[in-house]
C-alpha cells in the first residue's frame, strides 16, 4: 500500500503584511523626520539697551554693505579683513574688549552676513548686532 | 426530528489589540516630535565652517518671501521674543537652543530683528548652514 506524504504549508502567511507595510512607512518617517542639519553656533549677548554699551571701553565697529567692509571707519578690501580684524583682537586681552560691534546696511543679503560674522568668530570676536530701531511718530 | 440550529459566535479578537496600541502609541509619538517645517521655502547659506547642529528646542525661519516662522507657523518678528520666550521657558544654559533658518538671499532689516529677538529671549543661536559645493 502506497502512503501518501502530507503535503507542506508553502504559501506565505499574507495577514502580517499590513503590520509589516505599516512599521516600514513609520521607519522611513522617522530616517526622513531626522535627518541631521548642519550649522554653526553663535554666542550672542542678551540684547540690552543702548545706554549701558556706552559704559564700556571702546568697541570694535564693523559697517558691512552689500559690497564694502569698513573697520574702524577704514574701508578694507574683502581679503583684508581677516588678517586686520585678527590682528585687531590679538591686541586685546579682555573678554569684554573683544566685543565686535557689527552693524548692517538694511540691504545686506543674509549670506555676506555670515561669512563677516564666521571671520569675527574665528578671529576670537564676540559678536553684538547694533539695530537702528523704527520708530513712527504721529505729526498732527 | 429537531435539527438543532448551529450557534454563531460573536467574539471580537482581541489579541491584536496590544499591537495596535502600540503602534498608535509610535505614530502620535513620532507625529509631535516632528516638528514639520517642510513645507517653507528657503535656500540656505553657504559656509566653509559648520558642525552638525545639536537638537534644537525651537526652529525659526526666514522663507524667500521673508515671512517669519516659529516651528512652521508663522509669526511677526515683534511677537517673536515672547513666543520664545514662552517655547524655553526656565530651560537651563546649554538646553535653550534655537535653530535659525535663514533664506541666502534675505536682507539684514528682516533677519537682524529676528537674531536680535532669540538673543532676547535668552536663545542659544544656532545658524542652520549648508557646507559649500567644493568642499564637497
Amino acid at each position: 500500500m502506497k502512503l501518501k506524504r502530507g503535503q507542506l504549508l508553502v504559501d506565505p502567511p499574507s495577514s502580517a503584511s499590513s503590520d509589516i507595510a505599516f512599521i516600514l512607512i513609520i521607519f522611513f518617517l522617522v530616517c526622513a523626520s531626522v535627518q541631521p542639519e548642519d550649522g554653526h553656533d553663535q554666542k550672542l549677548p542678551r540684547a540690552e539697551p543702548k545706554e549701558e554699551e556706552q559704559k564700556q571701553t571702546k568697541n570694535l565697529e564693523v559697517s558691512i554693505t552689500p559690497n564694502s567692509i569698513v573697520l574702524n571707519g577704514s574701508p578694507l578690501n574683502e581679503s583684508n579683513f581677516p588678517d586686520r580684524i585678527r590682528k585687531e583682537l590679538d591686541e586685546r586681552k579682555r573678554e569684554e574688549d573683544r566685543v565686535v560691534i557689527l552693524k548692517s546696511s538694511p540691504q545686506t543679503p543674509y549670506t555676506r552676513w555670515i561669512a563677516v560674522s564666521q571671520i569675527i568668530d574665528q578671529a576670537g570676536g564676540l559678536l553684538t548686532l547694533e539695530v537702528t530701531e523704527e520708530k513712527s511718530i504721529q505729526v498732527r | 426530528m429537531i435539527i438543532q440550529r448551529r450557534k454563531l459566535t460573536a467574539t471580537v479578537p482581541t489579541f491584536a489589540m496590544g499591537d495596535i496600541g502600540f503602534l498608535l502609541l509610535i505614530f502620535f509619538v513620532i507625529l509631535a516630535r516632528v516638528q514639520n517645517d517642510s513645507h517653507i521655502q528657503w535656500t540656505p547659506a553657504q559656509s566653509k565652517d559648520i558642525a552638525p547642529a545639536a537638537a534644537a528646542r525651537a526652529s525659526v525661519a526666514i522663507d524667500s518671501g521673508r515671512k517669519v516662522y516659529l516651528d512652521g507657523r508663522e509669526t511677526s518678528a515683534d511677537a517673536l521674543a515672547g513666543a520664545l520666550e514662552t517655547v524655553l521657558g526656565d530651560a537651563p544654559e546649554g538646553s535653550r537652543r534655537i535653530h535659525l533658518k535663514v533664506d541666502r538671499d534675505t536682507p539684514a532689516e528682516t533677519f537682524e530683528p529676528v537674531i536680535e529677538a532669540i538673543s532676547e529671549a535668552g536663545g542659544e543661536l544656532t545658524h542652520i548652514l549648508e557646507i559649500k559645493e567644493q568642499d564637497r
